[in-house]
């Protein structure tokens, strides 16, 4: 028993030392900041102001609309194309290739894919074009700086994430349910209803948290595709370590959205777990 | 029918979405106008040339391919005891070790950088090498550990004592049993921690200065002012690296993942 204890501390060591100096101390020292001044008083006068400040309140409100839209477009988009590849392509080497094709954005930078953006929805961009030779406008449609370009990248770089849990989703449920349900008489469009989409739905749904999760917290879409117009609540963090130099102050944001990012994955994994018992 | 028409229809459209801007970028790079022209006006690798000749360029990429390297190494080194304490023993704090370990995985990149960068000046140790490597390291050990748990099953465990009641002592069981059996994990998660190091703008944005910058930072700060054709030469570059990575790891692991398991 003591010689597997000495072997469970040498093997936990070093992983741990490494986490507790350099990321939990670090968090620690924020969370600290985020409620002392430089006097080293307590105050909860940062949480405050952002409480307090009607501009906090618009910038919340706008990243929380663009990450909700975020999330309900990738559904829509996400969740057609993981049926497709589960349930109807039956070719290997296609559905291979085709999830390569969904994972490689995946490691791609996200300024990468988010420049492809700017290329394609600037002004004489291919979407322009494409929009103007079909006749569907006249004139270009301003994309960059609007949030609808903002959306078109953030659901760019989010949606083989949806793919992904969906498709995983799918992929296990036991198709006897299925069969059930056909046995019994009932036809396609409510065996989908009724029996597929309750038992996809753990998956999709901790996907879906996931999604806007990561969509509260997108800090370089956002900043390249809103061109300075539109600003999100990560951008409001890094002006304040980069050009404000309110250390305390962007302690305080950060917190709150990490306090927010913590609470929106604890609630997935609670539906992922319960789904998984379920199933 | 028309249900999976309609589906079938959906679906190319988002292959053919996902797939349009990495096609754009590696054309547009290949153009020779100095302006973005897509498709390409004219054929030309000159644009590869131009970074090649930029200082600048040269050391981001040096500085980045180091990074990463680095970073992965560190996480390699780190993951592995992790992961056999997490597979072998049962002990009080478990649960809390392991969500810790794995928690970077869904924190905010721009928290940790911001903390990493207030930390460091509080230790002197802010814009260094050392500060990017440590961030970098947190972010990815988890892709190693996820990686490499799966394989340590009760199978593996069992080749492990007959090697250890044979004779052999802990280090050269663990050099000639456990590490060959857990090879597949360690690639595959380094592989992963690799690329998640070589592409992170917002952890590194906080920590880099003009002289020490990573590729994809340096982009950022780039794009923001200016838009050409050099930048969808590096961009090109990122893609077909990802690329050649992804179908290297499907090769070594299969990505067929979207199979269905349950078909009777």
């Amino acid at each position: 028993m003591a010689a597997s204890r000495t072997a469970l501390a040498l093997l936990l060591f070093a992983p741990l030392a490494f986490f507790a100096a350099f990321f939990l101390a670090p968090m620690a020292v924020v969370a600290i900041s985020s409620v002392t001044t430089d006097g080293d008083t307590l105050t909860f006068a940062h949480y405050a102001r952002i409480l307090l400040d009607e501009y906090h309140w618009d910038v919340l409100w706008v990243t929380f609309r663009i990450a909700l839209m975020t999330t309900l477009i990738c559904m829509l988009v996400g969740f057609p194309l993981a049926w497709y590849l589960v349930r109807i392509v039956r070719w290997r080497t296609w559905r291979r290739i085709c999830v390569i094709l969904v994972i490689v954005p995946l490691f791609t930078s996200n300024i990468v894919r988010s420049f492809g953006w700017m290329v394609l929805l600037g002004r004489t961009g291919l979407v322009n074009q494409a929009l103007m030779t079909l006749g569907l406008t006249e004139r270009p449609i301003r994309f960059l700086g609007t949030e609808t370009g903002i959306l078109i990248g953030l659901v760019y770089i989010l949606v083989p994430f949806v793919v992904l849990a969906v498709g995983n989703a799918l992929a296990t449920i036991d198709n006897s349910y299925e069969e059930a349900s056909a046995d019994l008489g009932v036809g396609p469009a409510r065996t989908f209803w009724f029996v597929t989409l309750p038992l996809c739905l753990p998956g999709a749904v901790s996907g879906a948290i996931i999604v806007f999760a990561l969509a509260v917290s997108a800090y370089v879409t956002p900043a390249l595709l809103s061109g300075g117009q539109i600003t999100v609540f990560s951008m409001l963090i890094f002006q304040q370590y980069s050009s404000v130099f309110d250390f305390h102050y962007g302690a305080a944001l950060s917190i709150t959205l990490l306090v927010l990012t913590l609470v929106l994955v604890g609630i997935a994994g609670r539906i992922g777990d319960a789904g998984r018992r379920a199933a | 029918m028309i249900a999976r028409l309609l589906i079938r229809i959906v679906a190319l459209a988002a292959l053919a979405y996902l797939v349009l801007p990495l096609v754009v970028i590696t054309g547009t790079s290949l153009t020779q106008t100095s302006y973005l022209a897509f498709p390409p006006d004219g054929l030309t690798l000159k644009w590869f040339g131009v970074l090649l000749d930029d200082p600048s360029y040269v050391s981001a990429f040096v500085t980045s391919t180091l990074l990463a390297l680095a970073a992965t190494a560190v996480s390699v080194v780190l993951a592995v005891p992790a992961s056999l304490a997490l597979a072998r023993y049962a002990f009080a704090g478990r649960a809390l070790v392991s969500s810790l370990f794995l928690s970077p995985l869904v924190l905010p990149y721009v928290v940790l950088g911001a903390a990493l960068l207030q930390f460091g000046s509080a230790i002197g140790m802010a814009r260094s090498f050392e500060a990017l490597l440590v961030g970098h390291v947190v972010i990815v050990m988890p892709f190693v550990l996820r990686s490499v748990l799966p394989l340590l099953t009760p199978e593996q465990r069992a080749l492990e004592e007959a090697s250890m009641d044979l004779g052999a002592n802990p280090v050269t069981t663990f050099f000639l049993v456990v590490l060959p059996q857990i090879r597949g994990g360690i690639v595959s998660g380094g592989l992963l921690a690799f690329i998640s190091s070589w592409i992170n703008v917002e952890l590194s944005i906080f920590n880099t200065t003009a002289t020490l910058n990573t590729i994809p930072v340096k982009m950022f700060n780039y794009v923001q002012y200016t838009i050409d054709p050099t930048i969808a030469a590096v961009s090109a570059i990122t893609i077909v690296a990802a690329a050649l990575v992804i179908i290297l790891l499907d090769l070594l692991m299969g990505l067929d993942m979207l199979s269905e398991r349950h078909r009777s």
